[in-house]
């Protein structure tokens, strides 16, 4: 097992989602990546949230709640929005520090919280390639908090990653971030996977809380991890999706099941 | 002085082998029919500079591309474009950085600055191989900063919603790179979905992202950006572009009937409906919004 199982009422990927809404404040301006990031921010803003503002990279500013999207860039969450720019644009707000709260996905995540999305063995003579930053350095150098969501096995958890992408708490010493230019006050605050949510103590991840509702156990975690993590002295069980939220997912956020145990389902034609 | 041309004109007399290529779109309202004639006329050893331009993998499938500028590159070869090239020994070498490092280098490009300042990718392990990321320090407080080089295209295609005759060209609705990539483009190719009287762009000047006198050609096309989607004209199928020219076979059956086996975009149009279920670009018509018009006048 794999802290997959699909109960009756909700799979790993729902905690995940929904963890990661935990996560978004009142009136957070939160820069948000395709997949579970987009389930995240538009369930906040269906619940304590309604105030934050969405921001996507293409040059999306909205306020309002949208269907969810195929794609980053569609009609749909383009129409209504409050402001379209572009990609600088939406990075200078990003840079000059008004963007409160980043989502971003990995490839492989280490001790420090840097992410790698570029490539497993050698740059130059790759085992495995994946896309490369896109806008996830910038997330991570520009947000105060960002909150990296991927699935989690030992792999993907090295102690130390192949390549940094973007840049977490580096060798996790203190400063080392704004040393190398990066602004202040930014940097991960938290980790979500299908197995536990993890936070950061002196630059290092710790387990904060562990799926218990989806079947996960601290041992199971632990057991996916690449060095012999920490686990905060408060470590608790996740906090579980409640029936409203579950409800709000399904009906109001994902109504035509786009994003399905984390994954986008196949178009049978023109986009949302 | 008007620029019209055919499309095949345009990509012929503007684009060379050799060029650094940007392309505009960040999958909205991308050239697509711009990349197709490119392909088409078999321009090779491109450099292309671009964030997110989902149609550009027929151009690096073809062998055109010797180098990539991005932010993103999908460079998993179980996508075929990517395979075959690599077959081909024609896989592109990826000059990486982040998505606001192609926008900053494009940005001093626009702005006629060998280099930007900027906070991000310092601190990552792309500078270590892109020689046109480094850190530097600030001249008036010490402190270290990151730096991008700047990028000056030798030609820009964008696809836009309206242009008039001379080149003054309007696009709406997102941005991605389009604004600081065409601008710092030397040469300017516009491809509209229609062309409108000059008092048309006039009344409404603040929508225009690039002047007539910065544009060398203007090339009407409608549905020029399918099949991605464009502001106030059609939704798009990008995922079915992929499916399309994802697996081997789909993707040799696109080129050989869809590129290779048409003259224009015109015929690829009728071609595309053809291969497709009845309705397939009924599919794409939205149901238009209009905004309050802006009052000028004086």
């Amino acid at each position: 097992m794999n802290g997959n199982n699909d109960n009756e009422k909700y799979s790993a990927a729902d905690q995940m989602a929904v963890a990661g809404a935990h996560q978004i404040r009142p009136d957070d301006v939160i820069y948000v990546g395709l997949g579970l990031p987009f389930l995240s921010a538009l369930l906040a803003k269906y619940t304590h949230a309604p105030n934050s503002t969405i921001i996507i990279e293409n040059g999306i500013v909205r306020s309002t709640v949208f269907d969810m999207p195929r794609a980053t860039d569609t009609l749909g969450s383009q129409f209504m929005s409050d402001q379209l720019s572009g990609l600088f644009y939406i990075n200078t707000l990003g840079q000059s520090g008004h963007i409160t709260t980043g989502f971003i996905g990995a490839g492989q995540v280490d001790r420090y919280g840097n992410v790698n999305d570029t490539c497993v063995g050698d740059y130059r003579n790759p085992v495995h390639r994946w896309s490369g930053s896109g806008g996830a350095t910038d997330v991570i150098s520009f947000c105060q908090r960002t909150i990296t969501m991927l699935r989690q096995n030992k792999r993907r958890f090295p102690e130390k990653v192949d390549f940094i992408t973007c840049p977490g708490y580096l060798d996790g010493i203190k400063g080392q971030r704004e040393k190398a230019g990066i602004p202040p006050g930014t940097g991960p605050s938290m980790v979500i996977t299908d197995l536990a949510c993890y936070t950061f103590e002196n630059g290092e991840m710790v387990v904060k809380s562990v799926h218990s509702g989806v079947g996960a156990t601290l041992e199971q975690v632990k057991a996916e991890v690449g060095w012999d993590i920490k686990v905060a002295a408060d470590v608790k069980d996740t906090r579980p999706p409640t029936d409203e939220e579950i409800k709000i997912l399904r009906e109001r956020v994902d109504p035509k099941r786009i994003w399905v145990g984390g994954k986008r389902q196949a178009s049978k034609g023109q986009e949302d | 002085m008007s620029k019209v041309m055919t499309m095949k004109e345009a990509i012929s007399r503007f684009v060379a082998s050799s060029d650094i290529l940007f392309l505009s779109g960040m999958q909205h309202g991308e050239p697509a029919a711009a990349i197709h004639e490119i392909v088409r006329q078999k321009i090779d050893h491109l450099t292309l500079v671009s964030a997110l331009v989902a149609t550009a993998n027929l151009l690096i499938g073809e062998g055109l591309v010797d180098k990539m500028v991005t932010g993103y590159a999908a460079q998993d070869t179980r996508a075929y474009s990517l395979a075959k090239a690599k077959a081909m020994n024609r896989l592109p070498v990826f000059e990486e950085c982040s998505h606001f490092g192609i926008s900053m280098a494009l940005m001093a490009g626009q702005m006629g600055v060998p280099f930007l300042p900027m906070k991000s990718q310092v601190g990552s392990e792309m500078p270590k191989y892109n020689k046109n990321i480094t850190s530097m320090k600030c001249p008036f407080t010490g402190e270290t900063i990151g730096a991008i080089r700047a990028i000056n295209p030798d030609v820009g295609i964008i696809h836009v919603q309206r242009a008039d005759a001379d080149g003054n060209a309007q696009k709406w609705g997102t941005m991605g790179v389009d604004t600081e990539g065409i601008n710092a483009s030397r040469k300017v190719i516009v491809t509209t979905e229609k062309i409108v009287a000059s008092d048309v762009i006039r009344r409404d000047a603040n929508r225009t992202i690039i002047p007539a006198f910065r544009v060398s050609a203007v090339v009407e096309q409608p549905f020029g950006a399918h099949p991605m989607h464009l502001a106030g004209c059609y939704s798009g199928d990008m995922w079915g572009y992929y499916f399309d020219t994802g697996p081997k076979e789909n993707y040799d059956t696109y080129v050989e009937k869809l590129v290779y086996g048409v003259k224009d975009w015109d015929e690829y149009l009728k071609k595309r409906a053809e291969m497709k279920p009845a309705g397939y670009f009924e599919n794409f018509k939205i149901k238009p919004v209009k905004s309050e018009p802006i009052i000028t006048g004086f």
